[in-house]
This record gives C-alpha cells, sequence and structure tokens, in this order.
C-alpha cells in the first residue's frame, strides 16, 4: 500500500492549539461559544485521525506517513506513524480533551477571565500530546516532548499568584524537562549511530540495530525521559507535587495523557530494543519498584487528589513493568505482553472519572480529605449523592472487581508475570509486588466505601466535617456526566467484550497468549478456567479487605522523596553561588591575567608540539631599509614613554606620536588608504582623548600596584605575540611568486572577473577597495552596522543636553562636579 | 571646545571646502585609486571638526543642522539597499553591477558599489561627527 | 623590515599590556587603543617585506604596477582602524558615565561597587508535598 499522506495527521494535531488561540477571540461575556469553540479542537482532532485511519486503516509499526519537509539537514522532517499504539494514544488524548473542556467549563462555573485563559493553554497541551504520539521522526517526538513539558507548565502553575502552585509547576518542569534532556541525548546518540532517524524505519531494521555500548546508552538515555515523564522511581515526586493545579488538569494530565507518555514511548521502543539485554531488568526493575512505592504511599494519604496521584504512580509502575516483560525471551521466543493498550485504556477509564469527582467533591463542599467526607452519604448535601455512586462506580473499577476492563486488566498483568517468572525465576518478586500493589488498591478502596457510608471502619479525624455548599448553577451536571459516561465504557467493557474487542482488536500489537486472540474474554471466562492469575487476583482482593479494615497504615505521611527536588535545587543554587564567587572575582585585572596566561600556555603547547616554532628563522634582515628602521624606533620610543609620561595632555600627544609613527610604517609598506586613514583617524582621535581627559577625574597619586609582576607579564605577552608575527611575516617573505594566496586571488579578480568567479570581476583597480566593497561587502555592511550600533551607545549613555537641562538644571555642573 | 583665533578661523573657511571636495574625489575615485568611503568619512569628520573648533557651537550647527543620527541612518538605508537590490533580480546579495557612460567622449565607469561606498562615507561621517559634537556639548561652550 | 615591525609589535604590545594592567581606567583605555595599533602592525607583516630581493620597494596595491602588496592585510587593517575608532569612542564614553555615576575610574575600587549577589528569592524552595493540605484550595 502506498504510503499515507501526513497532512491529516498534521492538521489533528495542529487542531486543539488553532481552536484554544481562536477562543481568544470570543468576547468576554460569550461563555458558551468559547467552551465550544473549545471543544471543537479536539473533537476535530478525532474527526480528522478518524478520516485517516478510515482512508489509510491502522497502519503497522513500521510503515510512517510520507514526509513533509522541515529542516532536512537536522534530519527533522514532518511525517506520522499512525500505529495501533500512536493511533489509541492520540485518540484517548482527543476523546478525554473533549470532555476535559465542557468539565472545565462546570468547573471554573462562570469565572470568564479564567476559562479564556484556560484553553489556549489546554489546546496547547493537547497539540503537543498529540504530537508526542503520532510523530514518525526521532527529532519531531523530542521537540513535541519538549512542547508538552512547556506547555505543561502553564497548566499546573494555573494559580499564578499561588507562590507554591508555581513552585510546583516549576519542580514538574524541571523534572521533566532534565528527563526531556536525555531524551534528546538518546536520540541524537541512536539517530547518529544507526543513521536512521524514524521510528517506522527503526521498527523495519530493528534486527541490525545491534547491542553496541551506543545503543545500550542511548537508549537508556531515553528510558531516563520515558520514566521522568511517567513519574518512576526516584523522580515520581513531581506527580503528586502537580497536583496543586485545578482538577481539569490533573484528570486530564494524569489520568490519560502526559503521564502516559513515557508509557508510550516504552511501547515505541519495545520493538526497537526489546532484544537487548538490559532492556529486562532495568524497566521491570524501576517500574515493579516504582508500583509497590505508589501504592504503599497511596494507603497513607488523607487528601483524595494525593491518594489519587500516588496511584496513578503506582499504576505507571505497573505499565512499566509491563512493557518490561515484553524483554522476555524464553524457548519460545514468546513475548509475555498482551493486550498493552486495554490495560492502558482501562486505567485512564477509571482514574479520569476519579479525579473529575475528587474535584467536583471539592467544588461541593469545599474539600478533599478524606476524613471530611466522612458520612457524605448521609449527609444530604444537594448533588452530592450522584458523585459518590460515580465515585464508588470508578472505585470499583479501580479495585479491579469482576464486571469491568481493569479486573481483565489485571488478570492479564498477572498472567505475563507468571508468564515471565516461568523463564526468569527471579522476577517472581516482581508477582509478589504486584499483588501487594493490588492489595493496596483494594485496601483504598474499601477505605474509601467505608468512609463515605460513615461505618466504624471509615477514615475520620478529630476536626469536624465542613458543609461548604456552592450554588446550583446550569452547568452543574457537567461535573459528573463526564466522569459517568467514562466509567460507563469501562463497564460496557468488562461486561460485553465483543463492543470493546471490535474496536481495539485492530489496535493492539502485542496478543502473544493463544487465549486472547480473538479478545478479551467474558465475565465468566477466568473463573471457568481458573489458573494462577485468578488465585493471585484472589489473593490480592482478600489481603486488600484485610489491610482495609485493620487501623494500621493509616496516617497521614509525607513521602521521603519530595525532598529531592529542593534539595538539589538548593545545593545547585549553593555551588553555583560559590563557583560564580571564585571565578567572577569583579576585578579586571584578575580577567586580564587569565586571559593573558591562557593566551601563553596556548602558545606554550603549540610551541611544545612544534618545537621548530622556537628557532630563529633564516635569512632575517633588520636592516633592510633605513627609514624602516627610524620610524620603528619611533613607534617604540612613543610607547615605551607612555606609561612613564605623567602629565595627561602630554600622555595624549605621545600616544599620537606613536600613531603618526604607524602612519609612517603604513606608507613604507605601500599601504597608501591605510595611510591616510590612520593620519584622519589619529587627528580625530587625539581630539577625542583630550575632549574626554577634561571631563575625567586627575590621576589619583595613591601607591601603584607593584609594577614588577606586571611588566613581567606584559613582556612576556610582548615577546611571545612579536615572536609570533615575526615567524609569520617571515614565512610570508619567504613566499615564492607561485604559492597560491587569497591576496593574488583578489589581485587577479580585481578588475576582471575569471570563470572562478562566473566571469564577474570587481570593476576597480584599487584591490584594496575592491576587497571591501565588493569581495568583502558583507563584512563592511556589518561593520558599518556595529559604527552605528557604537554611536548609538555613545547618544544613549549621553543623552543630549537638552534634556540634561531638564533634568538638573544647569548644563555646566557636571564637568564641574566630575572636576571636584 | 572652541579656539578663538582669526588665522584659523580665515584658514577654515578656505580649508573646508576643499576638504569636502577631496572627499567626494576619495570616495568617487576610490575603486581605482587610494582613497573609499571610510577615508572620505573621516577627511569630512576632521574638516567639519576644525570647523567647530574655530568657529564655536552655534555656527557648526547653522553649517551642519541635522543631527547626525540621521545621516547613520541615511547612509546604512542606502548602503542596504544597494545591498539588496541584487536580490531581487535573483543574484546573490551585494552583487555588484556597472555600467559605462559617455559624456562627450569621456568614458564614465560607473559601479554599484561606489554607491555603497558612498553609504559607508555617510555612516562614517555621521558616527565620527556625532561622537565628537556630542562628548563636545558635554564640556561646554 | 619583518624584522622591525616584530620588535614593534613586542614593543607595543608589551606597554599595553602594561597599562591595561594598571588601576586606572584611563590608562586602561590607553592601553587599549596602543593594542590596537600593535594588532595592525602585526596583521601587517602577514604581507611580507616591501623590500624587493633585488633592492628597491614593492608597488602599492593599485592594478597596473608590477610586484604590488598583498592587499588582503590592507584591507583587513582599514576595517580594524576603523572599528577601532567606534570602539575608541564608546570606551572613552563610558568613561565619563563611570565617573559620573561612580566618582572615580579606579578599578579596584569599582570592583567593590556592587558585589554579586545571591538572590533570596532564588534561595527558597518549595515546601514538602505536605503544604497541599495547610493551603486552602480554591476548588
Amino acid at each position: 500500500m502506498a504510503p499515507a499522506d501526513p497532512s491529516l495527521v498534521l492538521a489533528a494535531v495542529g487542531a486543539p492549539v488553532v481552536a484554544g488561540l481562536a477562543t481568544l477571540l470570543i468576547p468576554r461575556a460569550q461563555n458558551l461559544a468559547r467552551v465550544l469553540l473549545a471543544a471543537c479542537g479536539p473533537a476535530a482532532s478525532l474527526l480528522l485521525l478518524g478520516v485517516h485511519l478510515t482512508r489509510y486503516g491502522v497502519a503497522p509499526n513500521h510503515a510512517g506517513t510520507t514526509s513533509i519537509n522541515w529542516v532536512p539537514s537536522l534530519h527533522l522532517d514532518l511525517s506520522f506513524l499512525v500505529d495501533g499504539l500512536g493511533a489509541f494514544f492520540a485518540l484517548l488524548v482527543a476523546g478525554v480533551g473533549v470532555l476535559i473542556v465542557f468539565y472545565s467549563r462546570g468547573y471554573f462555573g462562570n469565572d470568564a477571565s479564567s476559562l479564556a485563559r484556560f484553553f489556549p493553554a489546554l489546546g496547547f497541551f493537547t497539540s503537543s500530546m498529540l504530537g508526542v504520539f503520532l510523530a514518525d521522526h526521532l527529532l519531531l517526538t523530542a521537540l513535541f516532548w519538549e512542547l508538552t513539558s512547556i506547555s505543561s507548565f502553564f497548566l499546573i502553575g494555573w494559580e499564578r499568584d499561588d507562590e507554591t502552585a508555581v513552585k510546583r509547576a516549576m519542580q514538574a518542569f524541571f523534572t521533566t524537562g532534565f528527563g526531556g534532556l536525555a531524551l534528546l541525548g538518546g536520540v541524537l546518540l541512536l539517530g547518529d549511530t544507526t543513521g536512521v532517524w524514524r521510528w517506522s524505519d527503526l521498527v523495519a531494521t530493528a534486527s541490525e540495530i545491534g547491542s553496541s555500548g551506543t545503543v545500550v546508552a542511548a537508549f537508556v538515555l531515553i528510558f531516563v525521559g520515558a520514566a521522568s515523564k511517567s513519574a518512576q522511581w526516584p523522580l515520581h515526586y513531581w506527580l503528586p507535587g502537580a497536583m496543586l493545579a485545578p482538577t481539569p488538569v490533573s484528570a486530564f494530565l494524569h489520568s490519560a495523557t502526559m503521564v502516559k507518555a513515557g508509557v508510550f514511548l516504552l511501547g515505541r521502543l519495545l520493538p526497537v530494543f526489546g532484544l537487548l539485554t538490559i532492556w529486562l531488568p532495568l524497566v521491570v526493575a524501576f517500574g515493579a519498584v516504582t508500583m509497590l512505592l505508589g501504592a504503599g504511599l497511596a494507603l497513607r494519604q488523607h487528601n483524595l487528589k494525593l491518594i489519587f496521584a500516588y496511584l496513578t504512580v503506582s499504576q505507571l509502575g505497573l505499565f512499566v513493568c509491563m512493557y518490561g516483560f515484553g524483554g522476555v525471551t524464553d524457548g519460545h521466543g514468546g513475548s509475555a505482553i498482551d493486550w498493552d493498550l486495554s490495560q492502558i485504556a482501562s486505567h485512564g477509564l477509571y482514574k479520569a472519572p476519579l479525579f473529575l469527582i475528587a474535584g467536583a467533591l471539592a467544588h461541593r463542599l469545599g474539600t478533599r480529605r478524606l476524613p471530611e467526607l466522612f458520612g457524605l452519604w448521609h449527609r444530604g448535601v444537594s448533588g452530592s449523592r450522584v458523585l459518590v455512586v460515580v465515585l464508588l462506580a470508578a472505585s470499583y473499577a479501580l479495585a479491579g472487581g469482576p464486571g469491568t476492563v481493569s479486573f481483565v486488566a489485571k488478570e492479564l498483568f498477572l498472567g505475563a508475570a507468571h508468564h515471565a517468572a516461568a523463564s526468569h525465576p527471579a522476577l517472581l518478586v516482581v508477582v509478589a509486588m504486584a499483588v501487594l500493589a493490588a492489595a493496596c488498591n483494594v485496601a483504598i478502596v474499601v477505605r474509601l466505601v467505608a468512609t463515605v457510608f460513615g461505618w466504624r471502619l471509615g477514615v475520620r479525624d478529630d476536626l469536624p466535617g465542613r458543609d461548604v455548599v456552592h450554588g446550583k448553577d446550569r452547568w452543574g451536571p457537567v461535573l459528573w456526566v463526564p466522569a459517568a459516561g467514562l466509567v460507563l465504557v469501562q463497564y460496557i467493557g468488562g461486561l460485553l467484550p465483543p463492543v470493546w474487542n471490535s474496536v481495539f482488536r485492530r489496535l493492539e500489537v502485542n496478543v502473544n497468549d493463544e487465549a486472547f486472540t480473538d479478545g478479551l474474554p467474558w465475565l465468566w471466562e477466568p473463573f471457568l478456567h481458573p489458573g494462577a492469575p485468578l488465585a493471585m487476583s484472589l489473593a490480592a482482593i482478600g489481603l486488600g479487605v484485610v489491610l482495609g479494615c485493620s487501623q494500621r497504615m493509616r496516617g497521614d505521611i509525607v513521602d521521603v522523596h519530595d525532598r529531592i527536588y529542593p534539595v538539589t535545587y538548593r545545593l545547585i543554587l549553593q555551588y553555583g553561588h560559590r563557583a560564580f564567587h571564585g571565578i567572577q572575582t569583579g576585578h579586571l585585572r584578575h580577567y586580564l591575567v587569565f586571559v593573558f596566561t591562557l593566551l601563553l600556555l596556548g602558545i606554550s603547547w603549540a610551541a611544545w608540539v612544534d618545537p621548530a616554532m622556537l628557532r630563529l628563522p633564516d635569512g632575517v634582515a633588520p636592516f633592510e631599509s633605513l627609514t624602516g628602521l627610524l620610524l620603528g624606533a619611533v613607534v617604540c620610543a612613543a610607547a615605551i614613554a607612555l606609561p612613564l609620561v605623567t602629565e595627561r595632555v602630554v600622555r595624549v600627544l605621545v600616544l599620537g606620536a606613536s600613531g603618526f609613527a604607524v602612519v609612517g610604517l603604513y606608507l613604507l609598506y605601500q599601504a597608501i588608504d591605510l595611510a591616510l586613514t590612520q593620519l584622519m583617524f589619529e587627528i580625530i582621535s587625539v581630539l577625542l582623548f583630550l575632549l574626554v581627559l577634561r571631563l575625567l577625574p586627575r590621576l589619583d597619586r595613591r601607591p601603584l600596584i607593584s609594577p614588577r609582576p606586571r611588566l613581567a607579564l606584559a613582556a612576556l605577552v610582548g615577546i611571545t605575540i612579536g615572536w609570533m608575527t615575526l615567524l609569520a611575516g617571515h614565512a610570508a617573505d619567504q613566499r615564492t611568486n607561485e604559492a597560491v594566496t587569497l591576496g593574488a586571488f583578489f589581485e587577479e579578480h580585481s578588475l576582471h572577473g575569471t570563470e572562478v568567479t562566473d566571469g564577474r570581476g570587481g570593476e576597480g583597480r584599487n584591490i584594496v577597495n575592491v576587497i571591501l566593497v565588493d569581495f568583502r561587502g558583507f563584512d563592511t555592511l556589518g561593520e558599518i552596522t556595529v559604527l552605528a550600533t557604537a554611536a548609538l551607545g555613545v547618544w544613549s549613555m549621553l543623552p543630549g543636553r537638552r534634556r540634561h537641562r531638564n533634568d538638573e538644571g544647569q548644563p555646566g555642573t557636571i564637568a564641574a562636579e566630575v572636576e571636584r | 571646545m572652541r579656539i578663538d583665533s582669526l588665522i584659523l578661523r580665515t584658514a577654515v573657511r578656505l580649508v573646508l571646502p576643499l576638504t569636502v571636495l577631496l572627499a567626494i574625489y576619495a570616495a568617487l575615485n576610490g575603486h581605482n585609486a587610494p582613497g573609499g568611503g571610510f577615508i572620505a568619512g573621516l577627511v569630512t569628520t576632521v574638516g567639519l571638526c576644525t570647523y567647530r573648533m574655530a568657529f564655536g557651537e552655534r555656527a557648526f550647527h547653522r553649517l551642519f543642522p541635522v543631527h547626525p543620527r540621521w545621516l547613520v541612518v541615511a547612509g546604512l538605508g542606502l548602503t542596504l539597499v544597494v545591498a539588496i537590490i541584487p536580490l531581487l533580480a535573483g543574484e546573490p546579495l551585494l552583487r555588484s553591477a556597472s555600467t559605462v557612460l559617455r559624456l562627450g567622449g569621456q568614458e564614465l565607469h560607473l559601479v554599484s558599489a561606489t554607491v555603497f561606498d558612498l553609504g559607508v562615507l555617510v555612516v562614517v561621517v555621521g558616527v565620527a561627527v556625532g561622537m565628537i559634537t556630542r562628548l563636545g556639548e558635554e564640556l561646554g561652550p | 623590515m619583518t624584522t622591525v615591525l616584530a620588535i614593534c609589535v613586542t614593543v607595543m604590545v608589551t606597554v599595553s599590556v602594561y597599562l591595561m594592567l594598571s588601576r586606572e581606567l584611563k590608562s586602561i583605555a590607553m592601553g587599549v587603543f596602543l593594542l590596537g595599533h600593535g594588532a595592525n602592525l602585526a596583521i601587517l607583516a602577514m604581507s611580507g617585506s616591501p623590500v624587493l630581493p633585488w633592492g628597491g620597494l614593492r608597488q602599492p596595491p593599485i592594478l597596473g604596477g608590477e610586484h604590488l602588496v598583498d592587499a588582503l592585510p590592507q584591507a583587513l587593517i582599514l576595517t580594524a582602524i576603523v572599528i577601532n575608532f567606534a570602539v575608541m569612542g564608546f570606551f572613552l564614553t563610558l568613561l565619563i558615565v563611570t565617573a559620573r555615576k561612580t566618582g572615580t575610574l579606579n578599578v579596584d575600587e569599582l570592583a567593590g561597587e556592587e558585589p554579586p549577589r545571591s538572590s533570596p528569592e532564588l534561595a527558597s524552595e518549595p515546601a514538602p508535598v505536605a503544604g497541599l493540605e495547610t493551603r486552602s484550595v480554591a476548588d
């Protein structure tokens, strides 16, 4: 089949940001129009992707679209890869994006200024996410990756007047940005080593990539990027920290989109790097640790959003682990991954509703703390029961109860872990960790239910519950309808698998177990064929119920990893300041000594490499020209006299004398243009110096710094430069007429051109002038720009008499003041 | 800064037109003989500075009524135009063109680079005169 | 001639570096100025001696003569002189402004004027996540 055309995908990627920016044009009061327009963006993406998929079908992961040239010299072109993995994530982002737009209308209420500010940022973020998921070029992926970091910064730091929120946004930005740098490095290394710059081509040639050190390094760097974005231990702290964002943002970023970028990238990498021996231990280790740590931390939080945030961390660890199992190489060569996209989808389908409901509860009741929700069901706060129903429905999926997709997902994961452990016994530890993590999920759900219904087991503290009821508005249902819709899909998938399969079977690439080739099973099937996964599920549920009912592990704790970023930040600043003070003394002399020492060291190094530099060249003739000798003597005498005289006018005249002697030297060198220019320059500069000296304070007569070391360094520098001049000038003297020099080229082409210059010459006889205005005309253009800039500097530093008079009364006072 | 001297004033009155003529000659002929925009600009500046020294600031302002920055703007603009025109014809930036003009038996070789050089001249005069007058004004009358 | 030029360069660079290492900005300005001359002479030396091996001098770089001097160093120096001029004007103005603002041209005193200081804003750090609890969230 012919490669697909990228324009539809490009339009799909661009639509949300265009729509988001377009909302800025809508008048402030028109909130309905604003919301509808903003929703059009991701909806258009959905539509365009749908059209693309119906026209070209789901591409295999080695067939990208054709590319639109962008920066070919950087291997950066616009081409996309709409395979199952990319298409799934893109559809997820666009679909959830539409719901989030409506939800945010309910969340922000009638706050028109917030909405006006929110939609452009949201559109920017949605577009960058779509770009990450659909890009085929390695660098394009890295580019969109960075854009997601930037746009999420705006969203996380939404409360821009709140210092904490801004700091959290920076924490998230720097952490994921650091990962982005690692990703960029890895991608560059990979592209440079293999010469292949597209994911699709990399997949196609995966067997030829090999396992050299550079490839492994590239993989590790890319993995660091993925792990930072997907909040893997020990960089997971940014995700709970980012919970200060408004709830629509949390729901969007942390359930469906941004944090999944790392997981997505692992899915992209699996066919490329899956065979590396480092894949399995590296990916599984970080995933498993994150999975258990996140679940354990979630259990010991009281804030609903933080609970869900740590659960997300845990779940992300699980997904990373899942892709890690893809690196299992057993005797049959089979991979241990099954239906990875369904597993990821099922997470989004309960986590987003949980976040949305947490936000809705906060909106209604003014709190998100679990103890304050104690007995909520019986309180009869208007509109809260429906929220509780949706919350419980989503929690049931969180616990992985039968009848939901996540039940099957958990079965699939445990099955994969079991399968992988069969060939790698060490992975049994991971299996145990997975069961524990699942038990924590169940325990959290048990506590949630108990708390909401006000049972004795529930979480409560001594603080009295608050009932802050916000006024109802027309958009109230928007707070729970999107969540309910997502949860419904979760149950449809679980109870009617054929519906789910009809969509996902086409997207799934990794279907290895024969039992699942036709699709997810009906509700009862796992129970008909009980095996290790079911046993583990039941064990997890039993353990979870016990844990949930126990009074242990109930505290509200702070994750130690939250210290990582502040401490690192402080250390960097501390050492940065120390280094800065060490290097930047503020003393001009120190800088000069540093520069001159480096110069001397550099030249000494060159002389050490080539000792011939130290030999006096043959044929040195100092007495060729008596005039030259005399002029040289004048130049030297004037220069030496300069530091010896102290009267400032005399000094300027001495300086001028040395300049005029240089004019003579130019004349001797037959440089008439130079001599003329230098003459005029000398006149003007003596004039300028005399003018300025009258404006400056007199030399102070305090003891000078000891002249001897100064003189020593100066003499060293002078002798070195003079010696280099002698060597270079002598080499020029010895040049034969046959030598090819640039000067000869200019001489030849000054008047008439040859074929080298397309027959064009400078049309002038004065070679110096022809070089200036023709051959090197661009330099001259730059040079007069420098002149103009310098003049501008002078005029802006001394803004003129007229203004002075206005400012300070009398014009002449300044000079007088300085003279004092 | 002013030097009150009758001899200087008389001399400058005579010399200034000559300096300007010399500068124009140097600029126009610079392509084929010693000279060019930079030299011509500096020569003009020296002439103007001596005038300012001999006659004082007010007289100088009468002679030179515009702010030097306009010279800088004009000169930069002129050089940019000369630089960009070849682009419009599909040629590289700054590619020079030349024509031969016949004036009463005399052949005059006109090169676009000369116009460029004139732009350089104007910029140099603007910058140099601008700096010197500015610093001179700081000194007061 | 190259030898003479090399000696001139040696002396000029030595004096200018000596001046640049002094305490007075005025002397430093003169040092910079002199260094410009020295550098120009060093570039000039690259065109080779103008004295021909059989005596006599080379011709100026204007087409029509025999044994022309290398024109390229001259073009470079011409550029350098003019840039030197601009830099000097700027430098001198800077001296005036510095003298007015600080009342001194002593580089050691100027170094003590504004020591780079760590900003208290940057040194602070975000509070741990527990801060989320204490904050009354707007939503």
